[in-house]
């Protein structure tokens, strides 16, 4: 039986009888145009575990195949990150596949750099110009030339990139991406001593305070905490968790809460702090978890001075009365929990702030326990300090330093202007894109050497975070390759076969499939008696390896140096008087960093809070665009220290009066035709925060001006919603 | 005829999110058209389910609530008595059934809907090679001038009315879920069958939140709501 008919018969099984399809009469009328042992009947789906890798989540899919072709992708119920659900970016993944503008074989530059003229080139020819090239760098006694740019990278690909520039003799190897949760991570790290992210245990807990975590869109795993969210409001007989949602914007995720604290941005920290010190002064703390913290009320209290009621309202904007209230509702009500997300931890104090956010769950004692928030397993340890490895690598290619790049990702796209990044990028005399689609990154490439689409390659996906449990999901092809493409990390074993001495030796490996089955070995930790093959093929079924051998992070503990959280004032680039208004740049619901903008589902996916489609939008407060005669629709610029952009304003009634804000993910200069041209990217607005080694995506300033009454919006809803609310009861 | 299934859903708007992960779910499983930006100026948008925003009240308190719109199968559908050719009619299972190829477009149908959940084929639809290979063959693609909406994934429902009656029962509580229903992440969206008083579908149906879309219009719809509740700050 060949492998592929043994895992057809075994995933329906492990699918679950509704995906069994009907025998109809007709089938032994259509005729087979494909050999029966392929295992294809007409009009019969058949169902292959896979991962996602849309996004850092890691969920576990499965695939219907049918014919021979990839039709849906559903949640793999028996993952458990996500339990048999998927998002909407995730079913998208089919059309990366289908994507009528894919990379179909290699391509080599015939015109000037960005202008898209490429000659088709055969694989043998497009490996040997890179081999070329890194010889030459080895000839040269310069093999720091060499620079790999990638997302993060988990699991065995981020070990064999590592091992390809280690032996190579390269130390130009970052893995950087815009939403990257490095700085959760560090604050991590000052507060428990350990870099784990956390874990947060929504579906137990009864009241959940949101610092700017974007659960239920973009923050961590959101298919997971969505779903704990679901069962937190109403999967108890009894109880109904509250939410509460502290954030300038109201997001979609600040949408289902049953308070929202638009407090001014970067005060986050502060009211944290400052909803600490009531704890403690009123005694509503659990004297036991600070003990075994190794914490002091009283020293906690006189650290916390500064953060009385009246002058944290004042920082906050946002009236004492409710602060008070929710810090004692928060202590109150047990299990409580806290989060701090990317909102907080991208502005000019955001790891100060995010700790301050710990001691919160620190004082209500919910440090470990059901209802609280554990160390997460997914992935325990990762980068903590990216931003500041691509910033080396900015200026090394500034320096004229780096030969060599290549480039998987779009980070052209997706790092902000403000780096620097594109103009060190263009001094780089050889760039090598991996990318499937020509995205701002490839068209700017002098060799593009496509890559699989996901559901053609083979890999592991190891969630970021959103289990206590380790686990592996496995990446397995659903279909035949469509075009001439190669998996990333094919090519660099061919590039190191080529390369010869050292580098051959160092990745022997014949395919990428016998290096991933040779790591989860290893993690699985079979015994000698257990028959490999056989063990493989049902991890294959199942979608990964769910029990591992690896241990749990030990519980979050207070570190003993570990000082109280002091958030210094927020740092905001651009002048008040010029610049009016803070800027936030969010990661769109439908779009995330960018990663969907190729897909026609996601374009037509009318945003869940402007209901806006093909395209972007500034959000303004009612009254600021009364104030600037700004209507629904009309084309506005923004202008920041950084840049200007043009593009369309949506009147909207969950902003601060002070702040606007842009959805990332739109304004791609290619990504094929779906993408192209839609919208803007609000990273040209972004501006760098002074010299620190620390993104501060959300800390700019700008200003708005009214251009023309024709923006070009087009929504797919009535701006107020088509039915009127009264009429339909909610 | 008559039929021991009532399909029917809830939709637990506590639970709902507004994520749109349904949107696309129900796209991709019924071959729904992918619609340009110009169309949808047109107000020509193709999605069977939409999630409605409102936004009630002013900042700083304002809130934004979801509410997901999909046919509501109603027993006494408006669509129904005013389509010449019979294409839209109601099935011995109660639902709101669309005929494709009997369809001649007058959209009468559409116009008389109160929920605005029928779109018409305004424009012939491409998908562009190979962005075809993703159609499902379980549905046909409709063409130009044919009324299309929600069927609660009537191509999943026969498979399991199949599957069951090869195996001589009744479809099990759960066994069907619409491509909707499947992927929501909060689990908000219920189906089942609304005849059997002891399915999840009943059972919440009976909750104290209940409440159906414009329900003093009496087109006793299929989909019941259940509204969000608990302590309200503003």
């Amino acid at each position: 039986m060949k492998r592929r008919t043994f895992l057809q018969l075994g995933t329906v099984i492990a699918a679950g009888a509704v995906l069994d399809g009907c025998r109809s009469k007709n089938e032994q009328l259509i005729p087979y145009l494909i050999p029966p042992d392929e295992g294809i009947t007409p009009g019969k789906g058949t169902y292959y575990a896979s991962s996602c890798n849309a996004c850092p989540a890691g969920c576990g899919i499965l695939v219907r195949v049918s014919e021979g072709r990839a039709k849906k992708i559903e949640g793999n119920p028996e993952h458990p990150i996500n339990r048999g659900k998927l998002c909407a970016r995730g079913q998208a993944v089919v059309q990366e596949l289908y994507h009528p503008d894919r990379v179909p074989h290699p391509l080599k530059r015939n015109g000037p750099r960005g202008s898209g003229a490429f000659t088709r080139i055969s694989w043998q020819e497009g490996i040997g110009l890179l081999t070329d090239r890194l010889k030459a760098l080895q000839r040269e006694q310069s093999t720091n030339g060499l620079a790999l740019l990638t997302p993060h990278l988990r699991g065995t690909l981020a070990e064999l990139t590592g091992r390809f520039m280690r032996t190579f003799g390269s130390t130009n190897h970052v893995s950087y991406e815009l939403l990257t949760p490095d700085l959760l991570r560090i604050a991590a790290r000052r507060s428990f001593g350990q870099p784990t992210l956390p874990y947060y245990d929504i579906a137990e807990t009864r009241y959940l305070l949101s610092f700017g975590a974007d659960f239920v869109d973009s923050h961590l795993s959101p298919v997971k905490y969505g779903s704990a969210f679901g069962e937190m409001r109403q999967g108890r007989d009894t109880v109904r968790g509250h939410f509460t949602y502290v954030g300038g914007r109201m997001s979609l995720t600040a949408a289902s809460a049953d308070r929202w604290m638009p407090a001014k941005p970067g005060s986050e920290g502060t009211l944290a702090l400052g909803i600490a010190r009531l704890i403690l002064a009123e005694s509503l703390y659990d004297s036991g978890a600070l003990a075994m913290n190794g914490l002091e009320a009283k020293k906690l209290l006189a650290a916390l001075d500064r953060y009385d009621l009246p002058r944290v309202a004042q920082l906050s904007g946002l009236p004492q009365g409710a602060i008070a209230e929710v810090a004692r509702e928060f202590a109150s009500t047990r299990p409580a929990l806290a989060l701090a997300g990317e909102m907080v931890a991208f502005q000019s104090n955001g790891p100060e702030s995010v700790r301050a956010v710990h001691l919160l769950n620190l004082l209500v004692g919910s440090l470990n326990r059901p209802g609280g928030i554990y160390p997460d397993a997914g992935s325990p340890s990762g980068p903590e300090n990216s931003f500041a490895e691509l910033i080396a690598l900015i200026e090394t290619m500034r320096g004229g330093h780096v030969k060599v790049a290549m480039i998987h990702g779009d980070p052209l796209y997706s790092v902000p202007p403000a780096t620097g990044f594109h103009d060190a990028l263009a001094k780089v005399p050889f760039i090598v894109s991996f990318s499937s689609l020509l995205d701002d990154t490839a068209l700017h490439a002098d060799l593009v050497l496509p890559d699989h689409a996901a559901l053609e390659s083979w890999g592991d996906v190891i969630p970021v975070a959103g289990t206590r449990e380790p686990l592996v999901g496995l990446m397995q092809p659903v279909v035949e390759p469509l075009f001439d493409t190669r998996q990333f990390p094919e090519v660099l074993l061919a590039t190191a076969h080529e390369l010869g001495g050292r580098m051959a030796a160092a990745l022997p490996d014949e395919s990428y499939l016998e290096l991933l089955k040779g790591a989860v070995r290893k993690q699985a930790g079979f015994g000698a008696g257990v028959d490999f093959e056989a063990a493989w093929v049902d991890l294959l079924q199942h979608g990964g390896l769910f029990k591992t051998k690896s241990v749990q992070p030990t519980g979050y503990r207070w570190s003993s140096d570990a000082p109280p959280p002091l958030p210094e004032d927020p740092d905001f680039a651009g002048d008040q008087k010029t610049y009016p208004f803070h800027l936030i740049a969010y990661p769109a619901t439908a779009f995330y960093d960018g990663r969907g903008a190729p897909y026609p589902w996601l374009q037509q996916l009318p945003d869940p809070m402007t209901t806006v489609v093909w395209g972007s939008w500034v959000e303004i407060n009612p009254e600021t665009a009364a104030e600037h005669g700004i209507g629904f629709g009309d084309l506005v610029e923004v202008s920041s220290p950084q840049g200007t952009l043009r593009l369309p304003a949506v009147v909207y009634p969950g902003i601060r009066p002070d702040m606007v804000a842009i959805p990332l993910g739109q304004g791609h200069r290619g990504m094929g035709r779906y993408a192209q041209g839609q919208g803007v990217n609000p990273l040209a607005l972004v501006a760098r925060q002074g010299t620190k080694q620390q993104p501060a995506w959300n800390a700019t300033r700008v200003r708005i001006t009214r251009i023309s009454g024709n923006g070009e919006l087009v929504t797919a809803g009535h701006p107020q919603g088509s039915l009127r609310s009264e009429l339909v009861e909610i | 005829m008559t039929s021991q299934y009532r399909w029917g859903m809830v939709v637990d708007l506590d639970r709902c999110t507004g994520c749109g992960a349904c949107v696309v779910a129900c796209q991709a499983e019924n071959n729904v058209a992918i619609c340009g930006k110009k169309e949808i100026s047109e107000g020509r948008n193709m999605h069977w389910l939409r999630i409605e925003r409102f936004w009630v009240g002013q900042y700083p308190d304002v809130r934004a609530r979801f509410l997901p719109v999909l046919c509501q199968h109603c027993h006494d559908a408006p669509c129904e008595p005013v389509c010449p050719v019979y294409a839209s009619y109601h099935n011995p299972d109660g639902l709101n059934g669309q005929v494709y190829n009997r369809c001649v477009g007058t959209r009468y149908c559409g116009n008389n809907c109160p929920y605005a959940v029928r779109v018409f084929n305004f424009y012939n639809h491409e998908w562009p090679n190979p962005l075809d290979n993703q159609l499902s063959p379980d549905m046909t693609v409709r063409t130009r001038g044919v009324m299309e909406k929600c069927t609660f994934c009537i191509q999943r429902i026969r498979r399991a009315k199949e599957d069951a009656k090869s195996e001589n029962r009744t479809i099990r509580d759960g066994e069907i879920q619409p491509a909707c229903a499947q992927t929501c992440p909060t689990d908000a969206l219920v189906f089942g069958n609304m005849a059997d008083p002891r399915s999840r579908v009943a059972i919440l149906s009976r909750s104290p939140r209940r409440f159906r879309l414009l329900e003093h219009l009496g087109t006793h719809p299929s989909i019941c709501y259940l509204k969000g509740g608990g302590r309200e700050h503003v």
